[in-house]
């Protein structure tokens, strides 16, 4: 059951990703924006994170059939998908600049101490809860602020799956209880409701290859 | 403390301004587009200039005065403006 739950949080994860990040990459394309640049860079990211542990998973059940993933897969696509949550709160850490950080550093310590002992795996999940936590708060200052729908969705999205990361944490001191397969399903359910607000705007591409190269060249740019 | 707008905010506020003054084949003045873009005389008149050789904007010719109206390409870039605005939005993030 765990390892079908997987299966299909990865791939949810990595379609979710790659579409994200295509239509970010497709604005950055046609507006030269920094913010939809460093979103491609984050859900790319993400989706090919959620990618590579999919992959393990489809090899371990087609030719190794061990029953769980290689580790170091693992760690990897994690690794990537942190890298992605980075880039998420590393443009609100921009937006925000100073003062928010220093709330985004002194939570950060604990989690790390935390987790000393832990192996690679589950230092880098502590990161990747900071770093939604961090994204899950802004997004939710900036929906006071605006009162966007879509904004509440991405919100929420973004704390679903940290809330999951965190779960998956305790899962570590219980680990034969159902803990770890309520942290899939709320990363699912994160992922679907990051999906929401994106699924409503047109996903297409139109490009405006003479005025991006001129608009480049006299904006200075 | 002012909210600066980057040079891609300034460019739809002045595509918007313009497609919302163009209620006909005339166009917009630049005295109503500073005013709706809120933007300065002499940095808009830079940046018309490029829009219009980008195919943006047209000139109108007028016995009075210079006025602007948006192209069709400029309405494709402010629709897909909007969109991606909408899309960084979503994200708590200003584009």
């Amino acid at each position: 059951m765990e390892f079908l739950l997987e299966n299909i949080l990865n791939l949810i994860g990595f379609i979710v990703g790659i579409i994200i990040g295509g239509f970010a990459y497709a604005g950055y394309k046609n507006t030269g924006s920094p913010v939809l640049f460093r979103l491609t860079i984050a859900f790319i990211a993400i989706g090919i994170g959620f990618g590579i542990i999919w992959a393990g998973y489809v090899i371990d059940d087609i030719y190794i059939q061990e029953g769980k993933i290689n580790r170091g897969l693992q760690a990897l696509g994690l690794g990537i998908q942190t890298i992605g949550y980075f880039f998420i709160a590393f443009s609100h850490t921009i937006k925000s600049f100073f003062p928010k950080s220093r709330y985004f550093r002194s939570v950060g310590i604990l989690p790390l101490f935390a987790l000393s002992a832990m192996n690679i795996e589950h230092i880098i999940r502590s990161f990747s809860f900071i770093l939604l936590v961090y994204g899950a708060i802004e997004t939710f200052v900036s929906f006071l602020e605006g009162k966007q729908k879509g904004t509440l969705a991405v919100g929420i999205g973004l704390a679903l799956l940290a809330f999951g990361e965190f779960i998956a944490w305790y899962s570590l001191v219980f680990p034969e209880s159902i803990l770890y397969s309520v942290s899939i399903l709320l990363k699912i359910s994160g992922l679907i409701s990051l999906f929401i607000p994106i699924s409503r705007l047109p996903l297409r591409k139109i490009k405006f290859d003479d005025f991006e190269d001129n608009e480049d060249e006299k904006f200075g740019r | 403390m002012g909210i600066y707008r980057k040079q891609i905010e300034i460019v739809g506020d002045i595509l918007y301004a313009a497609e919302e003054l163009t209620i006909d084949q005339n166009g917009a003045s630049i005295t109503r587009l500073i005013q709706k873009a809120n933007i300065s005389h002499s940095r808009i008149s830079k940046i018309l200039t490029n829009l219009v050789s980008q195919g943006l904007l047209e000139q109108v010719d007028s016995r009075r005065a210079c006025k602007y109206r948006i192209s069709m390409t400029g309405k494709d870039f402010l629709k897909e403006y909007r969109t991606f605005s909408e899309f960084t939005d979503n994200f708590g993030l200003t584009i």
